[in-house]
């Protein structure tokens, strides 16, 4: 009996020890929540703007993501801004750059930095800085993900490959004037600055900071109009206001992202008046609920999204290598049909590459007609009188894509295709896309920038071809996709892109463009000032944003 | 106390088993982490640099090796979502799932004990069968449906308990999460209960007690309740160490920063070192779950003796 109660003694010991540790550690978890949440219930008369986040973004530094915004949006500054002044429309503000100039060949930058703006550590934004940021992303210590904002500056390329110490291509003037030299032209140079990827650092910071830049509250340091206060993993990040900000402090005191993952909590919580804005992406289902309801009708902010949606031919699978049967497919679906059934018909169909409010759409593109009959024709002229077995891949986690894809498996059954949907889990998804073996595929994408290149360059090139699984080859028009980048006429430009445009849907039928939609958000009474971002983005600067409770 | 050390330095081949199986069935899947890493971003020499700085392109068995080199010096690796040390994350997930834990447990024990000792009494009367409906609704409702049910009546409609959130150890936010992961634990109890008391009940010891003149509650209480247990308990056990690996859907639900939310995000997004971390850490709370009912075994029945 002694010998059992030792033994039992000893296992409650080494459970208590496990909880203990875990306690321990959480307890300083704990703590900074219970002092956060002290915090706030000394300052209950804080105003907070509450939005909800599907999942935790992990970091905020934009060398380490390329798809959680919310964070470097509004923690950092760049050196111009993409600012929405209309639904669907942007325009390019100074930032940190007061004034900025391109030289007459195209390839030199100047940026002349505002005066007096100040990091939230108090000290001033210098050019050091903003070299120090560019070429941080640059170096391959850093791992960047966003290199491709960058990789056109002279010598980013040997910075890339360690035979650099450093950017050979920017160089700091003085304090405040920076010169960026490119190795070529490049049009939307400065538009891509204005992306979240230009977020310029704190040079003291971040090396100060080392890997914990972005993730450690205390040590996470921009010139944005807010301030990373408090992280908790997969809980809630909140960021105060900077009273020090050089455009005017905020108009209410702290942003706060919740981590809701679960959509249906998510709409209880804006219903119940615990978050301040549900974005209807998170539950398309939910917007004739919104619609139809007195209290929230009038309080639906609409938008476009500068973005397409499309589906991806694999041209490497037969018989997709057959620009007749790509031709009958584009003819087979009823993309109406599916803007109706899946979106409530809130957007609009397109029939390029490049969506409506994006800088060189082209509104004069032919329409695609919705003509099973013909498409049969097509097949049968291409030797597929009875159709074909086609694949379509999607990722797992994603009830919507599934949808879409039965509908395509419905309306291609019509010609006599048959569909098979294949679901992979995300990282097989793109792993096997990048090797440009990934059979065809439904997907979306909006703007980074205001630029053709943003749409174009991304999926036609030679390379990018194969990595998005399109496999598209046309050497000519791939010739002219590099030549457009560095043209400097714009007007030439864009007549180039169009042209592209039109050949790669039209003549090659290598995209199926479907249509573009709008954002809807509902928001509280008591929001004011919330607008769409012009890109459509869910992640957007929440500055503007008026509290009136 | 020598079976315990044996039964622990068991559990050291275990570990390096399933962590070696989880190494080998994450890398032979095809699939890239940092593919997934950009997204819809994907730039193919982007791709192939960062690759290479994170070794990824070294052979398997030898990032293996260093894995566990590092992860016996406590290093368990960087998570490539989140961003930081993966013992950090789990270590501040922890105490969030084990007040989760513990408290779905209380709920499971409180209410499935009695009732399934209630029913076996009373076997096949009204009562009986009103707590084993409850307990088949419990066991067939699916904890998301519950979950939501309660968030809409007692958060949103009728406002007495928080939707969603966490607050330590604020009783408020977790009575709901506590019942919903309860009641089912609690139905299975139940019916363990009364299934085990039942058979007991029926032996020739409890027939002897009764004739003696004891109370019907004394020989259920003192003579048939410390056999029909042991099963019980088993059960018990195993419930509260597989409630603290995460409980997944609970926490997705009412957004209870626990680990089994570091476990699901880990493997939607391919995070190899954070998902080691937690498969490694569920098999620990397993093992110790499975270790601690043998020896509870021991005390409630003289008879079993471990060498």
């Amino acid at each position: 009996m002694k010998k059992k109660l030792i033994a039992l003694g000893l296992v409650v010991a080494m459970l208590f020890a496990l909880t203990a540790c875990g306690g321990s550690n959480g307890d300083e978890g704990a703590s900074s929540t219970s002092s956060s949440s002290e915090a706030t219930g000394s300052t209950a008369e804080k105003v907070q703007f509450v939005v909800p986040y599907d999942e935790d973004p992990g970091t905020a530094d934009v060398a380490k993501t390329t798809e959680f915004y919310a964070l470097p949006l509004n923690m950092f500054d760049r050196l111009v801004e993409s600012v929405t002044v209309a639904p669907g429309k942007s325009e390019l503000v100074p930032g940190l750059a007061e004034t900025w100039e391109v030289s007459d060949d195209g390839l030199v930058y100047t940026f002349h930095l505002r005066k007096g703006a100040l990091f939230q550590n108090g000290d001033e934004v210098k050019a050091e800085d903003v070299y120090f940021t560019f070429d941080r992303m640059l170096d391959p210590a850093t791992e960047g993900l966003n290199t491709d904002f960058f990789d056109m500056i002279s010598g980013a390329e040997a910075r890339m490959n360690g035979e650099a110490d450093s950017t050979e291509g920017i160089k700091i003037v003085d304090d405040y004037t920076l010169e960026i030299t490119l190795d070529e032209p490049f049009g939307p140079f400065v538009a891509g600055l204005a992306t979240p990827a230009g977020s310029v650092y704190c040079k003291k910071a971040v090396l100060e900071a080392g890997d914990q830049f972005g993730i450690d509250p205390a040590l996470t340091v921009g010139s944005g109009p807010f301030k990373l206060a408090e992280w908790t993993v997969n809980d809630k990040i909140v960021l105060e206001a900077f009273d020090n900000y050089w455009g005017g402090r905020a108009q209410y005191d702290e942003l706060v992202l919740k981590i809701v993952p679960d959509a249906e909590t998510a709409r209880m919580l804006f219903e119940s008046g615990e978050i301040d804005v549900f974005n209807c992406d998170m539950a398309r289902s939910q917007i004739p609920y919104f619609e139809s309801n007195d209290k929230w009708k009038e309080l639906i902010v609409s938008g476009p999204r500068v973005g397409v949606y499309y589906i991806c031919l694999n041209q490497s699978i037969e018989p997709l290598g057959d620009v007749r049967v790509r031709k009958a497919l584009q003819m087979a679906i009823d993309r109406e049909n599916m803007l109706a059934q899946m979106f409530y018909g809130k957007g609009q169909l397109v029939n390029g590459i490049m969506p409506p409010g994006l800088y060189g759409y082209n509104s004069d593109l032919p329409e695609i007609p919705y003509d099973p009959e013909a498409a049969k024709a097509l097949l049968a002229e291409a030797g597929y009188p009875d159709g074909f077995a086609f694949e379509v891949a999607q990722e797992t986690d994603s009830p919507n894509t599934l949808k879409i894809n039965e509908i395509i498996q419905s309306d291609l059954a019509k010609i006599g295709v048959d569909v098979t949907i294949t679901q992979l889990d995300e990282s097989t998804f793109f792993g096997i896309r990048k090797t440009g073996e990934l059979p065809s595929y439904y997907s979306s994408w909006s703007a980074d920038f205001n630029d053709p290149d943003n749409f174009i360059y991304t999926f036609f090139t030679e390379k990018n071809a194969v990595s998005r699984s399109f496999n598209y080859v046309n050497a000519d028009i791939q010739q002219k996709i590099e030549d457009a980048r560095i043209m400097t006429n714009a007007e030439e430009r864009i007549a180039t892109y169009q042209e592209i445009e039109k050949t790669i849907v039209h003549d090659d039928a290598a995209w199926i463009p479907l249509f573009e939609l709008d954002h809807l958000f509902v928001v509280q009474p008591y929001v004011k000032n919330y607008t769409v971002a012009w890109n459509g983005w869910s992640d957007q600067s929440y500055y503007s944003i008026q509290i009136e409770k | 106390m020598r079976y315990i050390l044996k039964r622990l330095l068991t559990t050291i081949p275990i570990i390096i088993g399933v962590s070696f199986l989880l190494y080998v069935m994450l890398n032979i899947v095809p699939g890239d982490p940092v593919a997934l890493m950009m997204g819809e971003h994907i730039n193919p020499d982007t791709i192939e640099r960062v690759r290479a700085r994170m070794n990824l392109d070294d052979p398997l068995l030898l990032r293996f090796v260093k894995y566990l080199l590092d992860a016996l010096h406590g290093d368990f690796g960087y998570s490539y979502k989140l961003k930081r040390e993966v013992s950090t994350l789990i270590w501040q997930a922890f105490p969030n799932t084990l007040i989760l834990a513990v408290s779905g447990a209380l709920v499971s024990w409180i209410i499935g004990i009695p009732a399934g000792i209630i029913s076996a009494v009373k076997k096949n009367t009204w009562i009986d069968y009103a707590v084993m409906t409850f307990a088949l609704i419990g066991v067939s409702m699916p904890v998301f449906w519950a979950g939501l049910l309660g968030q809409y009546f007692f958060g949103l409609k009728l406002q007495w308990l928080p939707i969603s959130g966490f607050d330590g150890l604020n009783i408020k936010y977790i009575i709901m999460p506590a019942i919903v992961l309860g009641w089912s634990a609690a139905a299975t109890i139940a019916r363990l209960t009364r299934s085990s008391l039942l058979e007991v009940m029926s032996s020739d010891y409890i027939r002897t007690a009764r004739e003696k003149g004891l109370l019907r509650h004394q020989v259920v209480i003192k003579h048939a309740l410390k056999n029909a247990f042991l099963p019980v308990i088993t059960v018990m056990t195993i419930q509260v160490a597989s409630l603290l690996s995460g409980a997944v859907i609970t926490e997705t639900i009412f957004g209870i920063p626990g680990i089994g939310r570091i476990a699901v995000s880990a493997i939607q997004t391919r995070d190899m070192p954070l998902l080691q971390g937690s498969v490694m850490f569920a098999t620990v709370l397993i093992i110790l779950g499975n270790l601690l009912a043998d020896i509870l075994y021991g005390f409630i029945d003289p008879r079993i003796k471990y060498h």
